[in-house]
């Protein structure tokens, strides 16, 4: 349904996407993800036909978007990054607006804006000025802009990007809805809304992909290593030495220190479980175990963990990331 | 030319929904009605001279020349001063508020959009010059002014008034900035209507090409009763020029990004 060849866009000297190539079959939810700045606006961008690209080919819906932009866009909605809203307008009479330029014939456009308006629950406001309305709303309106004249490709800019947590869950139920009838890509930074949402995530790093894959098999590849989080009270002696003796432990950081604890994180082999001897080991030298825990991996540290390591190809998948990603993981927080 | 409708519309709409169309309308009707009255006064007192030296018949006081013509010059320069506030907004705005990605990703072309927003500025500049119209049906009450004068006086100011539209839209495709694209297209009118004097102090050859360029001096024929087929082609090929440049600026704007 959308296909991406050897996509590049460059701004000026910025390369802001390099040399991408995806695939989406019809029905699917892919989901985009990559920290700020990683190009994800850019290819929703070329995706629609907003802008060119500077390489490549894309193909939406049976058309290529630099060819047949028409046939094209008729066939796809998008909600960009900041709903597109005429703050003078209200609700209804956008809508109207937007399903006479998407092509939605003059008979079906009122019942069109009913449905639409029942579906992203905005009828409540259907009179009000889309100026006036809360984030939440817009991003409602924003929805119901995009789906109005029934397309069958949805390119969602961070859907769920300023809502309340009973609206994320909504806003993710009706994507899900969606699917199946619509192709969608939608882009975010959050882990937990891909792995809920999408079949297909492409993560995406300063233009490059880096991983195309399930969420799931996303998830399981990157838990190379399991990360435990250790608070000890050792009356000021080291423990890093004791606990990176352990077997199956293949590092240990100091995390933090205070007067009455000290506290570590320990990596150790994907598939051992190293609790027990952690515990063990504590306790029999005399010290006291404050806390002992699993350390999820936030989607900063999976990402990182992909993008920092520059050998580590998509095609290496089963192996297990060096140790260090962890180490560097904070240097290119801000990247 | 569905698209170019709604487009139009909603132009139109937008106009309406905020204050610009109340201002413009506002300061226009209130300008025009000064000069109007000006110049009426001007016009009564000069024609009651002319009778006290009893001069009647063929060198009677002309309302027609005396007076529309006259009128009809200075509202040019109002023009100048209220176009640009009309203008300003119409790519400025969607550029600033997002909504351009709206229309850039929906199945129309660029020339739609343009037509679009051209049509609905075009309009907003009829109801202007139709208010006009309430001040010279005032003198067809006193008086009996030719009416064919008027008539040409009119098709010369919209074509004038398209041309304007065309630099205004143009300049607004430029830039996020409503301020910006008001100053700089005011300027731009400024010089296009000052032109002709510059011209007039360096040379005949240069003072024809300054002639030709001025937007405002091929309305005078049309203040007299002439409509000249040069002039209406120079309007319709200016305001041509204007929108092939509003176009390249919309794409350039978009390979840019
Ligand atoms: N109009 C532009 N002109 C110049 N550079 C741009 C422009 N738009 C984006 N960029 C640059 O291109 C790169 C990718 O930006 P893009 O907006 O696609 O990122 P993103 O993944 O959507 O980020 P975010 O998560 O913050 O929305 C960035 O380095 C950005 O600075
Ligand atoms: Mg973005």
């Amino acid at each position: 349904m959308i296909e991406v060849q050897n996509l590049s866009k460059r701004y000026g000297r910025v390369t802001a996407v390099d040399d991408i190539s995806f695939k989406v079959e019809r029905g699917e939810i892919l989901g985009f993800l990559g920290p700020n700045g990683a190009g994800k606006t850019t290819t929703m961008r070329i995706l629609t036909g907003y802008m060119p690209a500077t390489e490549g080919k894309a193909i939406v819906a049976g058309f290529d978007v630099f060819e047949q932009p028409i046939e094209a866009k008729r066939r796809t909605g998008y909600l960009p990054e900041t709903p597109p809203l005429y703050p003078d307008t209200s609700v209804v009479d956008y809508l109207g607006f937007v399903a006479r330029i998407k092509g939605v014939p003059a008979a079906e456009r009122t019942q069109r804006i009913q449905q639409v308006m029942e579906r992203t629950r905005i009828t409540d406001v259907a009179n009000r000025l889309c100026g006036k309305l809360s984030k939440g709303y817009r991003q409602r309106v924003g929805l119901a802009q995009a789906i109005i004249h029934n397309p069958d490709v949805l390119i969602l800019d961070e859907p769920t990007a300023g809502l309340d947590p009973k609206q994320i869950i909504e806003t993710r139920e009706l994507i899900k809805e969606l699917a199946g009838t619509h192709t969608i890509i939608l882009s975010t930074h959050i882990l937990p809304e891909v792995s809920q949402t999408c079949q297909r995530v492409v993560i995406i790093n300063k233009g490059h992909v880096v991983a195309v894959d399930t969420p799931d098999n996303l998830t399981a590849r990157l838990r190379g290593s399991e990360t435990m989080y250790v608070q000890v009270d050792t009356s000021g002696a080291d423990a890093s030495a004791a606990l990176s003796r352990l077997p199956g432990v293949t590092r240990v950081l100091e995390a933090e220190r205070k007067d009455h604890y000290i506290s570590y994180e320990i990596d150790s082999e994907r598939g051992r479980d190293v609790r027990r001897d952690l515990a063990r080991t504590i306790v029999s030298s005399g010290w006291g175990l404050l806390e002992l825990r699993p350390m999820r991996m936030s989607l900063e540290d999976i990402f990182l963990s992909l993008t920092t390591d520059e050998t580590q190809t998509p095609a290496a998948a089963g192996d297990a990331p060096p140790p260090e990603t962890v180490a560097t993981a904070t240097d290119g927080a801000e990247s | 030319m569905r698209n170019i409708l709604a487009i139009a519309q909603k132009e139109i709409k937008a106009y309406f929904a905020g204050p610009i169309a109340y201002i413009t309308l506002g300061v226009w009707a209130l300008m025009y009605g000064w000069f109007f009255n000006a110049l009426l006064q001007f016009f009564v007192r000069q024609s009651m001279q002319m009778n006290q030296f009893g001069m009647q018949g063929p060198q009677a006081m002309n309302v027609n020349q005396q007076m529309i013509r006259p009128l009809l010059q200075n509202v040019t320069v109002l023009i100048l001063f209220v176009m640009p506030g009309i203008t300003m907004r119409t790519y400025s705005e969607e550029k600033r508020s997002g909504t351009i990605e709206l229309l850039l990703t929906s199945p129309l072309t660029d020339f739609e959009i343009i037509m679009g927003k051209f049509i609905g500025a075009l309009t907003l500049y009829g109801v202007m010059l139709a208010v006009t119209l309430i001040h010279i049906g005032v003198l067809f009450v006193y008086g009996r002014p030719e009416w064919k004068p008027i008539v040409t006086a009119y098709v010369g100011m919209l074509l004038m008034g398209g041309c304007f539209i065309s630099v205004g839209l143009f300049i607004s495709s430029l830039t996020k900035n409503q301020i910006a694209a008001f100053m700089l297209t005011f300027g731009t009118f400024l010089l296009l209507w000052v032109i002709t004097w510059i011209g007039s102090f360096a040379g005949p050859t240069i003072d024809k090409l300054t002639q030709y360029l001025s937007i405002v001096d091929h309305l005078d024929d049309f203040s007299k009763g002439v409509i000249d087929t040069t002039h209406v082609i120079y309007y319709l090929s200016f305001m041509t020029f204007g929108l092939f440049l509003t176009a390249k600026a919309v794409d350039s704007e978009r390979w840019r990004g």
